[in-house]
């Protein structure tokens, strides 16, 4: 077992929205960094939430100030993450089961928090989206767009690195080290290798999300925070172009996002203690394809493709910290000075929040952390683009199916349903020197789309086996462990046309492959 | 006579009575699963373990698993339907007996028990070892020669035998797009192009005793393609079938078709039958879905071979309800039960549905033990079995749908 | 398939019956031939995934011949010939619609210019350098299959005639070929059905926009087809059967302007339920004995090929069997699924190489057979083996009517 050491400025614990933006911004300001998650990056609440970039809307009776906060972000995000972003638009519309009386007073709290609102015609809300409820008494469009989370994470992080940060998937925090009352950093532990790292670190940050308590405990200090389990549906083709939500008070599977090649619904709000334990229900699954009935009518007989659940850190701002219905929480976020809190040194926490807030919130920590460093330092994210957005221009969901049919014959696809080619996998093998084959999957999409990987779970083997990246051993495990991953997602979702495919997908498997039964 | 469904199971009993002088209408909402399937006929593959000879396991296996569709035949109509096939198929060669599992490489190299092989196919029969060179062609990306040549490698067949394998790529001249397999097999039926392939091999060739291709060898010619190599490159030469589209699939298909048509059968692919209508324990007629209209077809017999979950003639609602998609009858769930396992490779509650038929092949069910006297049920439609784990689709459907047909005939006679 | 014609999102939505099995790529007569088709499954339920309606990212799509062999191959009921002819129609949309593909979708009116000068019409489409020169200028191929402008029209036979009357009645859809290219089929199915005791409606009608609709002129297309059932919908007519002898357009009414345009129209939905293929009328007669089989031998041998539109109406191939019955009549049926021209696809000069490599399976096995002449329903798919063959192909109704004594 190795080990090593690192010095820096900024440790940042965790890999997500949060924690890269808090990377970003502290390399713009000249700081050093180290960002360090459990597993891959963008794999606890922000690889697991819908993909919604909020106009605010769903906020603005319930919880205004969130909904200002939203707002001013989506503009700022707008400008700085457009690459990351489509601008697929939002509708608000009253359906027959909402409060009719709720749609005036969104409007007004549009108003009050400076969102662009403007009420259409119901023909004209079926004209752009033909799927909705035709049953729908009115309609209002917002800007919500669709904000892949994924790749907003992966464009902090380069940004991050390009100036300097380093960066460490797959390090587990093994404990916080503390000298006089303050945290001095931490001793990591590299969870493909077994390697040590030792990390000084200035300052602190704890970007946890929904783990935070856990690691605040390993500086003594506590940190409310409660795992709100939310479910979600991914459907196998966008019913929607538009995000299409429910007018009326937030509640469970009122949403549905069209991200990618897909259209998202969900989600639920259920408080839990362990934010690893979050496996959907069958309750909670039927209860979600029923939901998305009230916007598009046979909703629910469509193909479900997917089905997951995130655990997003709610973090109330009362005392008492007990919680009984999560959806009250504020979803404004909080960063806690522990010097003052709870008299640890160079430790702070920032949690709560939601990823169209990421930004801001990145920014509070940073201020806070840059005062203890006294370094100070102004923040420029709101104003400096993130790598690949330089131009501005919003991600189009044509764009890789419009290049393919461009781009030279010889490029063979690997994965057909998500259009990744070989010279796409070899650049992200080439992007990521660790890799795993699920963080090719995560960079990829490959398996994400209808057949969940029948066809291009065998070629993306093979095709790493014969490109000398994986031995035999690898290459068959490799596809064994792909078959199995895949499988998670799907068997709670055993009907219909899903079905029909996992079928199809066993007799390429164990039926023409024999997977089952390869020489070790 | 009405058949519902045009794949194996279907096929085999249509053929079967058109044979005998019968007037057949087939109907089939499309292609199926046949061009997508390797084309050797498995019978018995895993019992769990590997089996060796299926004549010898098969009546332990059926006495463990009574809902299976082997347990409603004997092993004489098994046999029959092999011998049948074999006569039928003859144009493309087939070879085996049920006394013996061979085994053929798979496309990741693994070694995969079957009872019946085309003649494009058997030179990879490997259960006794060998010395091979599996070549793959550059741009084709559904093969993979390194991968399938270590593990062939590192497979033994059996105790005293070893595989030794080597993996080469050559290159076909042309348009890179010409590689998709349906394109690739119909170039390779162009003698210039073979001619060429046989060369570079050729070239590559060492002490090696038999060479191994993906399985592109041409749609209608196959066998010139095949044998056009073996002579050139002057080795044995086999294919090695991959994911879909299967090239031997779709040969095989098209075979079976041709020798209904011959037999004066009459094919609709394309038409969906949604309803049957009866009393009395009599099926009189199906409705058959058009264009724009509804027919009813009556018949005087009806079989059911729309397959199973893969090819939707078994479908299950968001409630986990199951239904047999055409006629509607009561499903069975094969002996399973309970919730989904959290392992892949696992049993799981579906894994076994279908239709229940009694020893006669009718689907189970009223006062008499069977819903309609003249309706017989064959293929993946048949609950109790996992053809997929088992390697016994083949079997199933061809001896079935046989036995179906032998049903139908000793009822008229 | 079912029979109930699909709402327009209904058809985009049956892509998620796509398992991705390759079932209609192996079928894909155009895929068999050229790399510049992926296939309908990659065109189809999968780009599909990729649209979002309003701009088209396609361009491989433009290959599809629309002749549907896919969606009726397709055993989990994706509609992908007409998921690939809506986003076909939006790239054209995109990118504009060549003054070629506008001619071309406009038979009725090229009919119409072309009769008063016929003769001069005629001999410009025989002329090598005049092809030659449209080829250049417009896209056409110089050796596609063209036909000839009639000197007089259908309708004017029809307007002229005296009409046999009788209790039971028809109306007559004839189309644009027989009304401006082969009246003389059309008098002849008026002849045929009269001798079987029919009343034959002959309303004054338009082009049923199939040729619009194919080329991705879907407004249009949607006009066309409206006017058309309105003028089929003769007053007094109602219930009566549409004998519709041109079997694209048959398949037009009976689903294609339902699920590809999708048009809402409560006459049209009214036509199409009673649209009935020629030779699916003639046997359906046959079957409830109703059939006159006074026939004459026809001592001659026929290859018999089924059109892709008239399969795709899935009513088996009711020609033949009718066929069957006329003595002395030596029938081969042939195998091959498509001749390649797909209506006004193969006349293009970037499909014309790729449509004949696709006829060309068909072609050997006709000439193999060595038939006296060839029977098919579909106009264009005869005038593609005639010129590939050398050949007479003709409306198997044509050898009905001689086998009734007509000549």
């Amino acid at each position: 077992m190795a080990r090593s050491q690192i010095e820096t400025d900024v440790l940042v614990i965790g890999g997500g929205s949060t924690g890269a933006g808090v990377a970003w911004d502290a390399a713009l300001r000249g700081l050093h960094v180290t960002l360090v998650d459990r597993g891959d990056l963008a794999t606890g609440t922000t690889g697991r939430f819908h993909g919604l970039l909020h106009s605010g809307g769903r906020y603005v009776v319930k919880d205004p100030s969130s909904a200002r906060e939203c707002a001013s972000e989506n503009l700022i995000l707008r400008r700085v993450a457009a690459d990351c972003i489509e601008d697929t638009g939002g509708m608000f519309v009253t359906t027959p089961i909402d409060d009719p009386g709720y749609a005036d007073r969104f409007v007004a709290g549009c108003g009050a928090a400076d969102i662009p609102v403007e009420e259409i015609a119901v023909g004209a809300a079926l004209g752009r989206e033909p799927r909705l409820n035709p049953r729908i008494s009115r309609a209002f469009l917002v800007p919500d767009a669709s904000i892949d989370a994924w790749k907003t994470v992966w464009a902090c992080v380069r940004g991050a690195t390009a100036r300097g940060a380093h960066v460490l998937p797959y390090h587990t925090v093994v404990s916080l080290t503390m000298k006089a009352d303050a945290v001095t950093g931490a001793c990591l532990l590299d969870a493909r290798t077994g390697d040590e790292v030792m990390v000084e670190a200035r300052c602190t940050v704890n970007a946890a999300g929904a783990w935070s308590r856990k690691v605040a405990e390993l500086a003594g200090c506590e940190v409310g925070v409660v795992p709100g389990k939310g479910i979600m549906v991914a459907m196998n083709h966008r019913v929607v172009n538009t995000v299409v939500n429910r007018c009326n008070m937030p509640g469970d599977g009122d949403i549905i996002v069209p991200i990618r090649t897909v259209s998202v619904i969900g989600t639920t709000d259920v408080p839990v203690s362990d934010p690893d334990n979050i496996d959907p229900t069958r309750e909670e699954i039927a209860e979600m394809m029923e939901a998305g009935e009230a916007l598009v009518p046979g909703f629910s007989h469509g193909r479900a493709l997917r089905v997951w659940a995130g655990a997003r850190p709610l973090f109330p701002k009362s005392a008492s910290g007990q919680v009984s219905d999560t959806r009250d929480v504020t979803r404004s976020h909080s960063v806690l000075d522990h010097e003052a809190l709870d008299g640890v040194g160079n430790f702070l926490t920032i949690t709560g929040g939601k990823f169209t807030t990421f930004r801001l919130m990145a920014k509070d920590a940073v201020d806070l952390a840059g005062r203890k460093l006294a370094h100070p330092k102004e923040c420029t994210t709101a104003s400096e683009p993130l790598p690949d957005s330089e131009s501005r221009r919003y991600y189009w969901i044509g764009a890789r199916q419009e290049e393919m049919e461009h781009d030279a014959p010889d490029d063979p696809l690997i994965c057909e349903c998500e259009l990744v080619s070989r010279t796409d996998l070899q650049a992200a093998m080439a992007r990521r020197p660790n890799w795993q084959l699920d963080d090719l999957r995560r960079a990829l999409r490959i398996g994400m789309g209808p057949c969940q990987g029948g066809f291009c779970a065998f070629r993306v083997a093979a095709t790493l086996h014969q490109d000398g990246q994986y031995d035999r051993l690898a290459a068959n495990h490799a596809l064994r462990a792909f078959v199995e991953e895949r499988w998670k997602g799907v068997k709670l979702i055993s009907w219909g046309d899903q079905l029909r495919q996992t079928r199809l997908d066993e007799w390429i498997f164990q039926g023409v492959l024999d997977l089952e039964h390869l020489p070790e | 006579m009405v058949v519902i469904g045009a794949g194996l199971a279907g096929l085999t009993a249509g053929i079967r009575l058109a044979q005998e002088g019968l007037d057949v209408a087939m109907f089939a909402t499309g292609h199926g699963a046949l061009p997508l399937a390797p084309a050797v006929v498995d019978v018995l593959g895993y019992v769990p373990h590997r089996v060796q000879n299926p004549w010898v396991e098969l009546p332990a296996f059926v006495a463990k698993r009574s809902q299976h569709p082997y347990a409603r035949l004997s092993m004489g109509a098994l046999a029959a339907s092999v011998d049948w096939f074999k006569d039928i198929a003859a144009p493309l060669g087939y070879a085996g007996s049920l006394e013996r599992n061979q085994l053929l490489p798979t496309a990741l190299g693994g070694l995969r028990p079957t009872v019946l092989v085309p003649e494009t196919m058997v030179a990879g029969e490997l259960s006794g070892g060998g010395d091979v060179l599996i070549v793959g062609i550059s741009g084709y990306r559904d093969f993979y020669p390194s991968l399938v040549a270590q593990n062939l490698s590192a497979s033994s067949p059996a105790a005293d035998c070893r595989i030794t394998a080597r993996a080469v790529e050559v290159a076909l001249a042309g348009d890179p797009r010409d590689l998709r397999p349906q394109l690739l097999s119909r170039r390779l039926e162009e003698p210039q192009v073979r001619a060429d392939l046989a060369r570079s091999i050729r070239a590559e060739l060492r002490a090696e005793t038999a060479v191994g291709l993906p399985a592109v060898l041409g749609l209608e010619r196959s066998h010139e393609v095949w044998s056009d190599l073996e002579q050139w490159i002057g080795r044995p030469v086999f294919e090695i079938p991959t994911i879909p589209p299967s090239l031997p699939g779709q040969r095989l298909q098209a075979l079976l078709i041709q020798v209904f048509r011959r037999f004066g059968g009459r094919l609709q692919i394309g038409n969906a039958v949604v309803a049957g209508h009866g009393g009395d324990g009599h099926l009189e007629s199906v409705t058959v879905a058009q264009a724009s209209r509804e027919v009813s077809v009556s018949a005087g017999h009806f079989v059911l071979a729309t397959g199973g979950v893969g090819t939707a003639g078994i479908v299950v609602d968001r409630a986990g309800t199951p239904r047999e998609a055409v006629l509607g009858l009561p499903v069975s769930f094969g002996g399973l039960s309970g919730e989904v396992g959290r392992e892949y490779f696992g049993t799981h509650p579906l894994d076994r549905m279908g239709v229940a038929v009694d020893a006669r092949l009718r689907p189970t069910g009223g006062e008499s033990g069977h819903l309609f006297a003249n309706l017989h049920a064959a293929g993946a439609t048949l609950a109790g079995a996992e053809p997929w784990k088992e390697k016994s689709g083949d079997g199933i459907s061809l001896a079935t749908g046989f036995a179906a047909a032998a049903a139908i005939l000793e009822d008229r006679a | 398939m079912t029979a109930e014609p699909l709402a327009l999102f209904e058809v985009r939505s049956s892509l998620d019956h796509c398992v991705k099995c390759t079932v209609c790529e192996s079928a894909c007569p155009v895929a068999a031939v050229t790399g510049l088709f992926p296939g309908p499954k990659t065109v189809g339920p999968q780009a599909e995934r990729f649209r979002a309606g309003d701009r088209s990212p396609d361009l491989s799509v433009d290959y599809c011949s629309g002749c549907g062999i896919c969606s009726r191959v397709c055993p989990q009921g994706v509609r992908i010939a007409e998921i690939n002819s809506r986003a076909r129609a939006q790239l054209k949309r995109d990118r504009g619609i060549p003054i070629r593909d506008q001619l071309l979708a406009r038979p009725g009116v090229m009919g119409r210019a072309g009769r008063p000068v016929a003769p001069l019409f005629n001999w410009a489409l025989a002329n090598p350098l005049v092809r030659l020169l449209g080829e250049r200028t417009i896209g056409v191929h110089r050796k596609a299959p063209v036909p000839r402008a009639a000197a007089r029209s259908f309708s004017y036979w029809a307007s002229r005639r005296r009409p046999y009357r009788a209790e039971r009645r028809v109306v007559y859809f004839h189309g644009c070929s027989t009304q401006h290219f082969e009246p003389e089929v059309g008098k002849k199915v008026v002849a045929v059905l009269e001798h079987n005791g029919f009343q034959v409606l002959i309303p004054k009608q338009d082009c049923c926009g199939l040729p619009l609709q194919s080329n991705g002129i879907f407004e249009a297309a949607r006009r066309y087809v409206k006017r058309l059932a309105s003028q089929l919908s003769v007053p007094g007519s109602e219930g009566l059967p549409v004998i519709a002898s041109s079997t694209s357009c048959g398949l037009m009414l009976k689903r294609e302007a339902l699920e590809i345009l999708g048009v809402e129209d409560g006459q049209l939905v009214d036509i199409s339920q009673r649209t009935y293929d020629l030779f699916e009328f003639l046997l359906e007669l046959h079957e409830r004995g109703e059939l006159s089989t006074d026939f004459f031998p026809v001592p001659l041998t026929v290859a018999y090929h089924a059109p892709c539109q008239q399969q795709n109406q899935l009513i088996g191939k009711p020609a033949l069997e009718l066929l069957r019955l006329v003595p002395g009549l030596r029938l081969v049926e042939m195998d091959r699924l498509c001749c390649g021209i797909a209506g006004t696809y193969g006349t293009k000069r970037e499909k014309y190489d790729i449509a004949m490599r696709v006829g060309d399976p068909l072609f050997a096995d006709i000439k193999d057979a060595s038939p006296d002449v060839v029977a098919c329903d579909s106009e264009t798919c005869r005038w593609q083996i005639t010129k590939a063959t050398g050949i007479s192909a003709v409306h198997p109704l044509e050898i009905l009517y001689r086998a009734y004594g007509g000549s």
